[in-house]
């Protein structure tokens, strides 16, 4: 089967009075029908960048797509008119934010902003638009939604108004939802919530969702595919079971030490060293190598005048500049699982391929409100 | 009155529920509605709507509250209405607009959009349809004063002011420039003409004058203001430059040359204030757009596949247009004083009344100061100024906790 989406080698910029800064870097990714692909890192790792270049929602200027694809079902989206681009978004791709108490317009009624995004991608008349947005309501769980569709967003709570948001996106049936950290301004029995409804919706619809997160609870429960993003690239690329068992990458081995635990006692919570580089003066080489546990490990260790083969070309790094002078890119390392860090196994040898993953994950009955269990590795297997 | 006491005073003007309407169980207004509601729980604005409310009956009905042709006439035992049939065109548009407006807009449960639609389509068809309506073409006033004399009139019902605004009391020679009295309550001027009809009749010039050139300004300072907003960057540098060139041009001083050019057009003189009086608008929808260009529901709505129009104009213009209607109401007051202005300058219109020019017409008659002709349309002009004045300063308080709100 082909996939959905797919982006290759993507490349985004920001022109700044302090120069150019470069927030997504050669980024390649693949969405499959009715797979979820979860975009996982820390704020400012250029995520919400990513996304927004999807549907060409980059301000510009400043903002400028240097190169790369983005393709829809083969057709490149990148080359499309703005005309064109408008009956994509909403239509072909849906997307949902962050903060749904002000993602509604406070001045309609919900029951307007529905009918006016059916009417634009659908050709049905406005009583019938009232009818389908009255549906879509109901299937994202609102009580009474005929009453509701005449109600102004103020009159809601965050969790209905991010329901409401749902129903909007899903009103015109897209084949691709992204949903920009869809329950991270919510609290957490709502966060369950409206997780499990998407699981639901997609279920019954069959959509793909791009799910972007910082929190890898979110991400155990709902991705079968997983992109840590780090500094503007993807370090690694993997099944959410392969990823929670073996991480390679020593940046995604960090965001799952510092996830709190149920069993054993810990005065600490391991932590991350340092901070996320900031995107006009990022470090050479590994960008990961001034935070990295491997690299200083290695460094301790090693002869100073040891030398590493780079698989790309003819050249010869010693240990102790291959993380410091040389970047690393995306490799397959093992079958299906793909990561950016030298001392990755195999990584010298592992050639370099389009991330594509047509996984599903079993279906697993998550008990609500227990999100921890699944942070688990045992817990997202099972 | 010092500024506490102006605040304390507005304070206790607002009635206690204006925020209690949100938790309690009653429905909730839209934010419109509830912009209404505070601007009009203020006394004075209130007071401003009040006199607005009967310059406007006073501009629409005119010609039935003063005018020389009876209503209702018997003579020789024939009934007829002089009145009716010397109605002007613009005398029927007006009343046509006024049923239609009354009608329409009190009607529940349409879209707005249809409205306006049927508003504009029968004004249209009014506008037309007056065409083929003829006037007699000439005015005759004195003609029933003198059947009343010869005692040919069995009965007449005539409008509360008996004189038309251009009836110069050719029968009675004498009654020019008398000071108020009994058949004149705010006396005649220089050529006999009543001084109440012609303020009554100068009231439609006063509105339309205010109206029309604010609604330009408005129109023109929302689309070059919107623009500057949204797309910001290099389109807001050039909208900018526009602006300051606007801003440079001495409104006061292009009106008397255009007038001078071109002669004393109405029209020409509203589009001229309202050309030179965007700036003010186009600046505050600036702001307000570049400040809703991040918020979260313009991105939605770009990531929904709307289209620029509907972005623009349906979903960031009513959340930014506050400001706007707020500086509308004061403009409407600075159009008529300009228009005042020129009119007193002698540069106005001749044949049809406006207060400006009567104000004028107190300082021509040599000498003597006729105090009956500069007061009355003196009030006039300042009360309606002052009118507007109130509303946009209660709409100001009223919107200004609500732009906070939003955001």
């Amino acid at each position: 089967m082909d996939p959905l989406l797919e982006l290759k080698n993507l490349d985004v910029a920001f022109d700044t009075d302090r120069g150019q800064i470069r927030p997504v870097r050669d980024v390649s990714l693949s969405v499959f029908p009715g797979q979820t692909v979860a975009i996982v890192g820390e704020s400012g790792c250029g995520k919400s960048v990513t996304a927004l270049s999807i549907l060409r929602l980059i301000p510009e200027p400043p903002g400028r797509v240097l190169g790369g694809e983005v393709r829809l079902e083969g057709r490149d989206l990148l080359r499309l008119r703005e005309s064109e681009m408008r009956r994509v978004r909403g239509k072909d791709i849906a997307m949902i934010f962050q903060e749904p108490m002000t993602s509604l317009n406070p001045v309609y009624t919900i029951g307007d902003q529905i009918v006016e995004a059916v009417t634009l991608h659908q050709k049905v008349g406005t009583r019938r638009a009232y009818e389908i947005a009255e549906q879509s309501l109901r299937e994202v769980g609102i009580s009474d939604p005929a009453r509701r569709l005449h109600e102004y967003p103020h009159q809601m709570s965050g969790g209905m108004r991010q329901r409401v948001m749902i129903a909007m996106a899903l009103s015109c049936q897209p084949r691709l939802l992204i949903a920009d950290e869809p329950t991270t301004a919510l609290d957490v029995t709502i966060q369950a919530q409206i997780l499990e409804l998407l699981r639901k919706l997609q279920r019954e619809t069959g959509m793909s969702i791009l799910l972007i997160t910082h929190d890898l609870g979110v991400v155990a429960e709902n991705a079968d595919v997983v992109a840590v993003m780090y500094a503007s690239r993807i370090v690694e690329f993997a099944t959410v079971e392969d990823l929670f068992d073996h991480p390679q990458h020593p940046y995604t081995e960090g965001l799952f030490r510092s996830v709190p635990k149920l069993q054993g006692h810990k005065e600490r919570l391991d932590t991350i060293p340092g901070t996320v580089p900031n995107p006009a003066k990022f470090p050479s080489g590994c960008k990961f190598h001034p935070r990295c546990p491997r690299t200083r490990q290695i460094a301790a260790t090693a002869q100073p005048d040891e030398v590493v083969q780079i698989a790309a070309g003819n050249e010869r790094f010693t240990v102790m500049q291959v993380c410091t002078d040389d970047e690393p890119v995306l490799r397959e390392v093992k079958p299906g699982h793909w990561a950016a860090c030298h001392f990755a196994p195999n990584y010298p040898e592992a050639p370099v391929t389009v991330p594509r993953l047509e996984h599903r994950r079993e279906v697993v009955p998550v008990v609500l409100g227990d999100a921890q269990r699944a942070l688990e590795p045992q817990g997202a297997t099972r | 009155m010092t500024l506490d006491a102006a605040v304390s005073s507005a304070l206790a003007a607002a009635p206690p529920d204006a925020q209690a309407s949100d938790s309690g169980g009653r429905p909730v207004r839209s934010l419109r509605r509830q912009a209404i509601h505070d601007t009009l729980s203020n006394k004075r604005a209130r007071a401003g709507l009040v006199w607005i409310s009967i310059v406007a009956f006073a501009g629409v009905f005119a010609p039935f509250l003063a005018n020389s042709y009876p209503f209702l006439i018997k003579i020789d035992g024939r009934i007829s209405s002089p009145l009716l049939r010397h109605l002007s065109r613009l005398d029927i548009v007006l009343l046509i607009a006024l049923a239609a407006a009354i009608i329409i807009f009190s009607r529940r449960h349409v879209r707005v959009s249809v409205k306006w639609a049927a508003f504009a389509t029968i004004i249209a068809a009014a506008a037309l349809g007056s065409r083929l309506f003829h006037a007699p073409g000439t005015n005759v006033y004195d003609t029933y004063r003198q059947l009343q004399r010869d005692g040919k009139i069995q009965w007449a019902v005539y409008a509360p002011v008996r004189f038309s605004p251009n009836d110069r009391m050719r029968d009675q020679p004498a009654l020019r420039l008398t000071p108020p009295s009994r058949h004149h309550l705010m006396g005649t001027e220089a050529n006999g003409a009543d001084v109440l009809s012609r303020i009554i009749h100068a009231s439609r010039i006063a509105l339309a004058i205010g109206l029309i050139a604010t609604s330009i300004a408005v129109v023109i300072g929302v689309v070059i203001g919107g623009l500057m907003g949204y797309f910001s960057g290099r389109v807001d540098i050039i909208g900018m430059r526009l602006i300051e060139v606007f801003e440079a041009i001495p409104s006061l001083f292009l009106l008397i040359t255009f007038v001078a050019f071109y002669g004393r057009n109405l029209y020409l003189i509203m589009a001229i204030i309202g050309l030179v009086s965007w700036t003010g608008d186009a600046r505050f929808i600036r702001a307000e757009f570049l400040r809703l260009r991040k918020q979260d529901f313009v991105q939605a709505a770009i990531a929904g596949g709307l289209p620029l129009r509907s972005i623009l104009f349906r979903h960031m213009l009513p959340n930014g247009i506050s400001p706007v209607l707020v500086s509308a109401s004061f403009g409407v007051a600075s159009a008529i004083l300009s228009e005042s202005v020129l009119s007193f300058l002698g540069l106005g219109l001749v044949d049809e009344p406006s207060w400006g020019q009567m104000l004028n017409q107190a300082l021509n008659v040599g000498g003597a100061f006729t105090w009956w002709i500069a007061v009355f349309p003196g009030l006039a002009i300042f009360l309606t100024v002052f009118g507007y004045n109130l509303i946009g300063e209660s709409m100001r308080d009223a919107l200004d906790p609500r732009l906070h709100g939003i955001a």
